[in-house]
């Protein structure tokens, strides 16, 4: 069994060993975070139609070090022959990070992300990798027809109608964490925080080309879910991040600027009405739209000011940033 | 191909797929048979035959060049894929829809020889809608000029000449694609001037633009002021608008006494007036709070450049 502990940053850089004669073509990675299923059963349900496809493939287990144990049992299938490897990551600030570190060790050219419990049918993988060896830089499963009760199923339906409207693309199933990369875009793409769960969206914004793939879901994930209600602000919180993300990163005052705009115009509407008002001798020490319209300025004055300091952010960081990216097959470019 | 070309041109195109050639052929025949130079064509996610034709024509000149950009990022960060390709000391940035002349590129590189960082080309009649093209550009530039100091007569003109070191600490990002000399001048304090030079009329396609993008413009020069006087005290600008704030709050709560002493007690208790007049001294605060803070990211960059030797160069007398 490989295992070791290394650093993120320096995990990036770690070169994989090649034992084998034959070069892996499929690096399956499981991120072991919260919840996860008996490891050893998960391993021998999606291993087997992989192994169908007659070729060299690996598992790789990628936990954070207080998860370790998790993995302990996976020690057994290791010593008796099977393909499979631990991974521990220290410093992860959640399972996209995780996802990075790990791709670091993959050894297939196609990383196949798995999570820690079932979500779709196993038969369905195959499918997924040829999707990739037929030109895709990333193919996210789709569950579907799904098996989940009525609850679930509205609550996925209201959260990617909001979705579409704010990433303009049709994804489908962004929780099903199921998803095949060609491993240099795992690699390449800017990964950090909880964002694993929009990867696709954002993937297809930076020119990769993404498909989506409708696969029967497990039976074993058609149970009910009921969350608590700090789940669901997280969910607001994170749709609230990925519109500001999509449309205003490296122009934060354009979205300030527009809000602090149209206050600023309503209340000086106001005070301009009230001012003629008074102009014509009329009191207006005692109107509460005073009070309406000096709120209105102050706060698009506040909105305005809070951009530029976003402005300011973002022109400092221009110099680190590349603000595209190349297209795989850029024949003629040399350098 | 071994050593750098001496003179880079810059073309980001957009769906331009019969100006493509033309516009090769165009710079060919300004710039000459010799290899001293190099065409960079800049396929900015087109969906028509643009990628195609310009690999095509590539293949066949090594002088030319294509970057393909993963999809449609727009006309900044197409330029500023152009420039981090361009190796030549000299690099001359240019439209691709064939209005601008590549025959004016040598007079360009000329001038930038006399001494300068940036040649920037303007327009002379030009050949464009009168009320939605012109009327605006005429008023944005005087605007842009008054704001950052510069006078250029025609900042949209993509006609440009840049040295090449200028380029590489310049990093352009959003639209600033149409504030290059401003951003220049502001950053890097490039020296500038301008330099008349031909317009076509379209011939192929239609024009990109619009009257909408009005506001973002006046956004946009918003960054400019704060870019060009407040990047190193930006809490000077933050300041500025807090004493604004305090005056407004100080007329109001003039407003509260002169009510105070000219009306009889039981008229005078309303609580609008004192209210509003805290508000604008909130104003005050926060913006002073956010001075600060705008401070702090400003001199934690500071502090990691301040490693670096600023650029200077010895002067002739």
């Amino acid at each position: 069994m490989v295992s070791k502990t290394i650093p993120l940053e320096s995990a990036a850089e770690a070169v994989p060993d090649l034992d084998g004669d034959e070069p892996v073509e499929v690096s399956v990675l499981i991120p072991v975070t919260e919840r996860p299923e008996p490891l050893v059963a998960l391993y021998e349900e999606y291993a087997a139609p992989i192994r169908a496809l007659g070729v060299r493939y690996e598992f790789i287990f990628a936990a954070e070090p207080w998860f370790r144990e998790l993995t302990q049992p996976l020690a057994t299938l290791a010593a008796a022959g099977e393909p499979v490897r631990a991974v521990v990551v220290d410093q992860t600030t959640g399972e996209t990070r995780l996802l990075k570190a790990a791709a670091a060790f993959c050894r297939g050219p196609v990383v196949l992300t798995l999570p820690a419990y079932r979500r779709i049918e196993a038969s369905a993988l195959p499918d997924l990798i040829a999707c990739i060896h037929e030109g895709a830089d990333l193919a996210v499963a789709r569950r579907w027809p799904r098996r989940d009760p009525w609850i679930n199923r509205i609550q996925n339906r209201i959260l990617h109608r909001i979705i579409g409207r704010l990433a303009d693309d049709r994804i489908h199933d962004v929780a099903c964490g199921v998803r095949a990369f060609r491993r240099e875009v795992l690699l390449e793409m800017p990964l950090y925080g909880d964002f694993s769960r929009f990867l696709p969206i954002f993937a297809q914004r930076d020119g990769y080309r993404v498909e989506e793939l409708a696969v029967p879901q497990h039976p074993a994930d058609a149970r009910a879910r009921i969350y608590g209600p700090g789940v669901y602000l997280r969910r607001v919180i994170d749709l609230l991040n990925l519109f500001f993300l999509l449309r205003f990163t490296d122009k934060p005052l354009r979205f300030f600027g527009m809000i602090g705009i149209v206050l600023g115009m309503i209340g000086s509407a106001i005070l301009l009405v009230l001012l003629g008002q008074r102009l014509g001798g009329q009191g207006i020490a005692d109107r509460p739209f005073l009070l309406l319209g000096v709120l209105f300025v102050v706060v698009g004055a506040q909105a305005i000011a809070l951009g530029l300091i976003g402005e300011i952010i973002v022109h400092l960081h221009a110099p680190a940033r590349k603000p595209y990216r190349i297209a795989r097959s850029t024949t003629t470019a040399r350098d | 191909m071994t050593c750098a070309p001496e003179l880079s041109v810059v073309v980001p195109l957009y769906n331009e797929e019969e100006s493509v050639a033309p516009l090769v052929d165009a710079v060919r025949g300004a710039l000459g048979d010799g290899t001293d130079w190099e065409l960079i064509l800049v396929d900015d996610g087109s969906t028509d035959a643009t990628a195609r034709i310009a690999a095509d024509l590539s293949a066949a000149d090594t002088r030319v060049r294509l970057v393909r950009l993963a999809r449609n990022y727009g006309q900044t960060p197409a330029m500023q894929a152009g420039f981090d390709h361009a190796r030549g000391r000299i690099v001359v940035s240019m439209d691709g829809d064939l209005q601008n002349d590549p025959l004016d590129i040598p007079c360009l590189v000329a001038r930038l020889e006399e001494g300068y960082d940036l040649v920037a080309g303007y327009r002379v009649n030009r050949q464009d809608r009168l009320l939605t093209r012109k009327v605006p550009s005429w008023f944005a530039n005087r605007i842009i000029a008054w704001i950052t100091g510069v006078r250029i007569r025609d900042n949209g003109c993509s006609l440009k000449a840049y040295r090449g070191e200028l380029l590489r600490r310049l990093h352009l990002y959003s639209d600033m694609h149409r504030f290059i000399p401003a951003v220049a001048a502001a950053t890097v304090g490039a020296r500038i001037t301008e330099l008349p030079v031909r317009h076509h009329p379209r011939r192929y396609g239609r024009s990109k633009y619009g009257l909408s993008r009005t506001v973002k413009v006046l956004l946009d020069l918003l960054i400019l002021m704060m870019i060009r006087s407040f990047r190193e005290r930006p809490l000077l600008l933050f300041a500025i608008g807090a004493v604004a704030a305090a005056a407004a709050g100080a007329v109001f709560t003039a407003a509260v006494v002169a009510v105070y002493i000219l009306f009889p007690p039981q008229q005078a208790d309303g609580m609008v007036l004192p209210a509003a007049a805290l508000l604008w001294y909130g104003l005050g605060v926060y913006l002073l709070i956010l001075g600060l803070i705008a401070e702090t990211a400003v001199g934690e960059s500071r502090r990691r450049q301040a490693a670096e030797l600023p650029v200077a160069r010895e002067v002739a007398w």
